[in-house]
């Protein structure tokens, strides 16, 4: 029996829902079990019908976003936050101060007729079955999901930090032997540490590691380097507004 | 009486449209712009300047590449650096396979399954399944190249002010020139596809450009002249909309592949610049439409073009070397052409190396007046002679023959 599949897409970047589109001819495997039944993005055959499985890309950054949220979630039996938008709020849930004073910087006019909210992640409005972060995600991992997901089986969730992996391909570790602010020690693995691949520091794009991550220590590290608190302040915060504290 | 469009499908990003009908007449068309604002100049205020190309690359997906690299433009000018000329070859790399990446996906798995009578790219696969898979060929080889210059297929983090991350090896190099050889001979295809879509929209009557093919110091429109968009580009707020609209000189105008081919067809490549001789015609009469024939012109242009800029970089060898930059008060403005247009990046910096001011504007922002008057014609010339699906479907094509891209038309702002 074929799986009915929506993707639902908020407020984000769209790279979320395109990297399912990146999946190349892995996409055709997995239409061997699925029946695409909403994709704005890629298709414009829509059929209102009660989901299998519904992912959800995006912040709630509109009321429509929220309605949106809530059609899919009461019209699905599992539910997947796919990204950090969803997860965690990305970098629109970071921009601080209220909507109306933001609207009134950028559009002159504290009017919001458009009915625009503060930037929250998904999981914050509804109860998901899955999340997966990532800004964007690894397009393996929602492959592989998807695939267990067909044969019945929950899928498993990462858990450890980014660092696992960096070692795993041996790079240099750019913290320690260059000083670069890598967050790489409280970050969610499952990138495999590309941005160290460049040799750049790890950005924290997949949010904190539940429950483990040290962020207070990372931070004396990083002042302790030189880095000044409120550059630091606003790294830890890009992606995962709220839940780093230290 | 109103239709409503109420999502436009195959694009990117969230928006519709309002036809308004009053005594059986098309009277005006609202393009609305429901994805939610994301603040993107907020963002980058009292940041430091290393971190925001990263950070813009987030406005969208399809495009971060040119996001990044205006970025890095507008930052490198404000901090007076110039970079050697291995870099900026490296730079015009990426953005050409940003382009071969996004001109596919839109002509192949976007467009062409409206010329063939399909919802998508998937169920027209069945059918033309070789026409698709070509397509996903060529934007995949588009993606090796954003990936191995911009360090992800999607937000990437390696380019960097005065430089990169990572640098290619030769070996990667070599394989980007054998491969643009050999995808050229379908992407000729896809051109002949193109050239027969119909008519659809307004015809453009100005046209806007970045000075050199894919970036530049200044813009240009049809009459040559050089200029700054501050001078003669303004913006305004619109209630129904999360996008502002702009005017060239009090004019609507667009921005895309088909002024590029029409101000800068000089710069073309052989073959590209062949084809565009053969449909001049058609491409000069200005319907909208035709940006898709443009793109399919451009697909040809940017494989060409990057064997070229591969080529010249193994010729010369890969230093590898970035420039240092002292922080410094500054401003600059990065002008690079995103595959569906000029894309602009302003930044004032302070003498610590922060971000003090920014301005950014996307081209769906600078298309959205000639969005809204095309749809308005379209459907003026329709209305009552086609029926309600015909007029819908074709007011879809309309607005999907710009390649909009919602998500990153909604955070221009004036500070």
């Amino acid at each position: 029996m074929m799986l009915k599949l929506g993707v639902f897409e908020l407020t984000d970047c769209g790279g979320c829902a395109l990297n399912i589109l990146f999946l190349y001819e892995k996409l055709f495997d997995l239409l061997e079990f699925y029946e695409i039944k909403e994709f704005h993005m890629a298709s414009s055959f829509k059929e209102h019908d009660t989901l299998d499985i519904a992912i959800v890309t995006g912040s709630v950054s509109t009321q429509r976003d929220l309605d949106l949220l809530h059609y899919a979630r009461n019209h699905s039996n599992y539910l997947i936050a796919l990204g950090t938008c969803a997860t965690h709020g990305d970098v629109q849930a970071s921009v601080e101060g209220k909507i109306r004073d933001k609207l009134e910087k950028v559009y002159g006019t504290k009017a919001n007729p458009m009915k625009a909210l503060d930037s929250t992640p998904i999981v914050q409005h509804v109860a998901v079955d899955y999340a997966m972060p990532g800004c964007p995600y690894d397009k393996d991992e929602i492959y592989q999901v998807l695939m267990n997901l067909a044969k019945g089986i929950e899928p498993p969730t990462k858990d450890y930090p980014l660092c696992v992996e960096c070692k795993l391909n041996e790079y240099e570790c750019v913290l320690v032997k260059r000083g670069i602010p890598c967050l790489g020690p409280i970050t969610l693995g499952g990138c495999n540490a590309i941005c160290v691949k460049s040799q750049l520091g790890c950005i924290g794009c997949r949010g904190p590691i539940p429950k483990e991550a040290n962020p207070a220590s990372e931070f004396e590290i990083l002042k302790e380097l030189g880095y000044d608190e409120e550059y630091l302040r606003r790294k830890f915060k890009t992606f995962a507004r709220g839940e780093l504290r230290w | 009486m109103n239709i409503e469009i109420e999502a436009f499908t195959r694009v990117e990003g969230n928006g519709g449209a309002e036809i308004l009908i009053e005594n059986g007449e098309v009277k005006d068309v609202k393009v609305k712009i429901f994805e939610g604002p994301r603040f993107f100049e907020l963002l980058t205020l009292g940041r430091h300047y290393w971190d925001v190309p990263d950070l813009e690359a987030r406005i969208c997906a399809i495009c971060y590449l040119s996001h990044s690299v205006a970025s890095v433009l507008g930052i490198e000018r404000a901090l007076g650096v110039n970079v050697p000329e291995e870099i900026t070859l490296l730079r015009e790399l990426g953005l050409l396979g940003e382009l071969i990446e996004s001109h596919a996906l839109h002509l192949y798995l976007l467009v062409a399954p409206d010329l063939f009578g399909y919802a998508d790219a998937i169920r027209m696969a069945s059918k033309h399944g070789e026409v698709v898979k070509e397509g996903i060929t060529i934007k995949a080889f588009g993606n090796y190249i954003r990936e191995l210059l911009g360090g992800r297929e999607i937000h990437g983090i390696n380019i960097k002010p005065g430089g990169f991350g990572r640098y290619p090896t030769i070996e990667e190099l070599e394989q980007i020139e054998s491969q643009c050889e050999a995808l050229l001979r379908p992407a000729r295809r896809v051109v002949n596809i193109f050239a027969e879509q119909e008519p659809l929209g307004a015809t453009v009557q100005h046209y806007i450009a970045t000075n050199e093919y894919l970036y530049g110091d200044k813009l240009i429109a049809e009459d040559g002249e050089k200029f700054d968009y501050l001078e003669h580009i303004e913006e305004k707020t619109l209630p129904y909309s999360f996008a502002k609209q702009s005017r060239y000189k009090g004019n609507i105008f667009m921005v895309g592949a088909l002024p590029r081919v029409m101000l800068k067809h000089d710069m073309l490549t052989p073959m590209a610049k062949h084809f565009y001789e053969e449909h001049k015609e058609k491409l000069a009469s200005g319907y909208v439409s035709f940006n898709n024939l443009a793109q399919a012109i451009e697909l040809l242009y940017a494989l060409e073009k990057a064997k070229e800029v591969a080529k010249t970089l193994l010729d010369k060898g890969i230093e590898g070397e970035n420039v240092p930059i002292e922080p410094q008060e500054g401003e600059g403005i990065g002008y690079v052409e995103a595959p569906r247009g000029v894309l602009v990046h302003h930044y004032r910096i302070d003498e610590k190396g922060n971000i003090a001011y920014s301005n950014i504007i996307t081209p769906t922002a600078f298309n959205h007046g000639i969005m809204e008057l095309s749809l308005y014609e379209e459907a003026r010339k329709r209305y009552g002679s086609s029926d309600e699906t015909t007029f819908l479907q074709k007011l879809e094509e309309t607005v999907r023959a710009f390649d909009p891209c919602i998500s990153c038309s909604v955070h221009i702002v004036r500070l």
